[in-house]
């Protein structure tokens, strides 16, 4: 007999689908074992819960279904008044992805002599610290003196001193970064974010280490790198392909942290391997794609996908209705526009929004 | 299900009285999950949307035989399927229900510490894990769990076997126990007699 059969009837009580025979075979095992009883508690409990009863789409798409008997000569007793302007037909939107190639990378190549040389504003800070960065809504390719090269994702600064290629090669890196390294033994590669340094021999990885996130994340595409997490020393952590480290910021560390001492649970470890997420088709990883102009998510809560939407198209988001942080969402958007992918968003996720210039906010 | 009721007395109100805030009640309560269905099938927005009206106007034309339905929710899913099958076969298009492409939001399973012994934490986890589950088993999960359909109409609306129904449900339940740390392990079995 497998262990199959207990959730079979598990499942069956609590549908309300168990035979009188069955309730007690159950009953008989869970005797067995007392310890099963707070699990199960839990699960009868989730079980009850209702869902929430507002749908505010619904009602748009209530007065449309009112005009259409209308329409369609059907006789309805009293019927609402003509519909008000703003809502008619186009307000159900299909369901569509765009088209087009992905657009091509913005702004080029960076040469090391360019930086001295063109007085590019994106660049040069000062003579002895090289320094590239982003703002919301755009992205950036840099080569390095060595010849690898790095894409800058939105709202992320990439810096690096005069002594690069000497006997190191050291960069610092806030935001998000896909990295491809040149292999050379001799001088190993050094990524320092806040929380942790990457060593990197020769290989192509991405790095998330954005301040107001809660986490720092290395995902690796090819080769093996080596992480050190800052206040830990002694655990150097390898990754292999197709891995990656997902590494939680301490509370304090930065002032913009959500994670509060006490939220953090016992059983989720500070530092966690897990596998890069593949949409079905992709050769990319989600993590990754934002290489390719795609925005990917998969399976996040809206607040995060909020937060990436923030640098990708440079705007703010505001939930006024707290709850709907919560949604779990999926999508790939390429070329559309942030009102293009909202409007996707909303017909498959139930929640409404407003967009002024460039704020959205959440109902 | 406590909803099922709720639902039969809006039928009764719309069929004795002609109800009008009744008749919207019951659009708003329906709209979102009929018209998920009938997206899975029709692969459209629009086509659902307008789907959904059309299983509307025949609930309204039909109100007054609707009193007397035992499982309502059970009837408007299968006419949902019913006409959404009937459209694609007027389109000339393959008239089949898809394994794995149904879109099933489940609105029940979120975080309230009033309710729920689990952390916030855990409740992310149940969510992600419901999330993961192929969508044809969420779907099954969320009809039995949300609508209150029973494994036999489950069965019959999706045109399966009970005994996979059972298998699904067993399969979401694991799953969901696993976030909060609950597996068995083998050694268990004397219990149980056959």
């Amino acid at each position: 007999m497998s262990q199959e059969i207990f959730w079979v009837l598990l499942s069956k009580k609590l549908s309300g689908e168990a035979s009188p025979a069955e309730l007690k075979d159950l009953e008989n095992l869970v005797l067995e074992h007392a310890e099963w009883q707070y699990a199960i508690q839990n699960l009868e409990d989730l079980w009850k819960q209702q869902p929430p009863k507002d749908d505010m789409q619904a009602e748009d798409a209530y007065m449309l279904h009112l005009h259409r008997m209308k329409e369609m000569n059907i006789a309805f007793g009293d019927m609402p008044e003509p519909l008000p302007a703003i809502i008619g037909k186009n307000r159900i939107r299909k369901w569509y992805w765009a088209a087009a190639a992905s657009i091509a990378f913005a702004l080029g190549l960076f040469a090391f002599n360019k930086f001295f040389n063109n007085n590019s504003e994106k660049t040069l800070v000062a003579r002895e610290v090289n320094e590239i960065s982003t703002r919301q809504g755009s992205k950036t390719k840099v080569e390095l003196p060595d010849g690898s090269v790095v894409w800058l994702n939105a709202g992320s600064k990439l810096t690096y001193n005069k002594e690069y290629g000497q006997q190191l090669r050291e960069v610092t890196l806030t935001g998000e970064g896909y990295f491809d390294v040149v292999k050379m033994k001799e001088k190993p590669f050094i990524i320092h974010t806040s929380n942790i340094n990457i060593k990197v021999l020769g290989t192509v990885f991405n790095v998330t280490a954005y301040p107001e996130d809660k986490q720092t994340e290395t995902s690796l595409i090819h080769g093996s790198i080596e992480v050190t997490i800052k206040n830990r020393p002694n655990n150097k952590i390898i990754l292999s392909p197709n891995e990656k480290l997902v590494v939680y910021n301490e509370p304090g560390e930065n002032g913009n942290t959500h994670l509060k001492e006490k939220e953090i649970p016992e059983k989720i470890p500070l530092v966690a391997i897990k596998q890069l997420t593949y949409q079905n088709n992709d050769t990319i990883a989600v993590e990754a794609a934002w290489i390719r102009d795609k925005l990917s998510f998969k399976n996040e809560l809206f607040a995060d996908v909020a937060k990436k939407m923030e640098r990708w198209y440079d705007v703010t988001f505001e939930f006024e209705n707290k709850r709907k942080e919560n949604l779990l969402m999926y999508g790939t958007f390429t070329t559309e526009t942030v009102e293009e992918a909202l409007a996707a968003l909303e017909f498959s996720f139930g929640f409404r929004y407003k967009i002024e210039h460039k704020k959205v906010t959440i109902y | 299900m406590h909803e099922n009721e709720h639902i039969k007395r809006l039928l009764s109100a719309i069929a004795l009285n002609n109800d009008q805030t009744a008749c919207k009640e019951l659009f708003l309560l329906l709209h979102s999950r009929l018209k998920q269905f009938a997206y899975s099938i029709l692969k459209s927005g629009e086509e659902a949307e307008e789907l959904v009206s059309d299983v509307f106007i025949r609930i309204w034309q039909k109100r007054d035989q609707l009193t007397t339905i035992e499982s309502p929710l059970f009837y408007f899913y299968t006419t949902t399927k019913n006409l959404s099958l009937n459209r694609l076969k007027k389109q000339k298009r393959q008239v089949s229900l898809s394994a794995e492409d149904w879109l099933v939001q489940m609105n029940s399973i979120y975080f309230d510490p009033e309710q729920l012994m689990m952390t916030e934490e855990i409740m992310r986890q149940i969510k992600k894990a419901v999330n993961d589950l192929p969508s044809r088993c969420r779907l099954i999960f969320k009809l039995i769990k949300e609508d209150g359909l029973k494994y036999k109409e489950v069965a019959d609306l999706l045109q399966l076997s009970v005994k996979t129904i059972e298998a699904q449900m067993a399969i979401a339940l694991r799953r969901i126990s696993k976030c909060m740390h609950f597996d068995i392990k083998n050694s268990l079995y004397t219990g149980i007699k056959k």
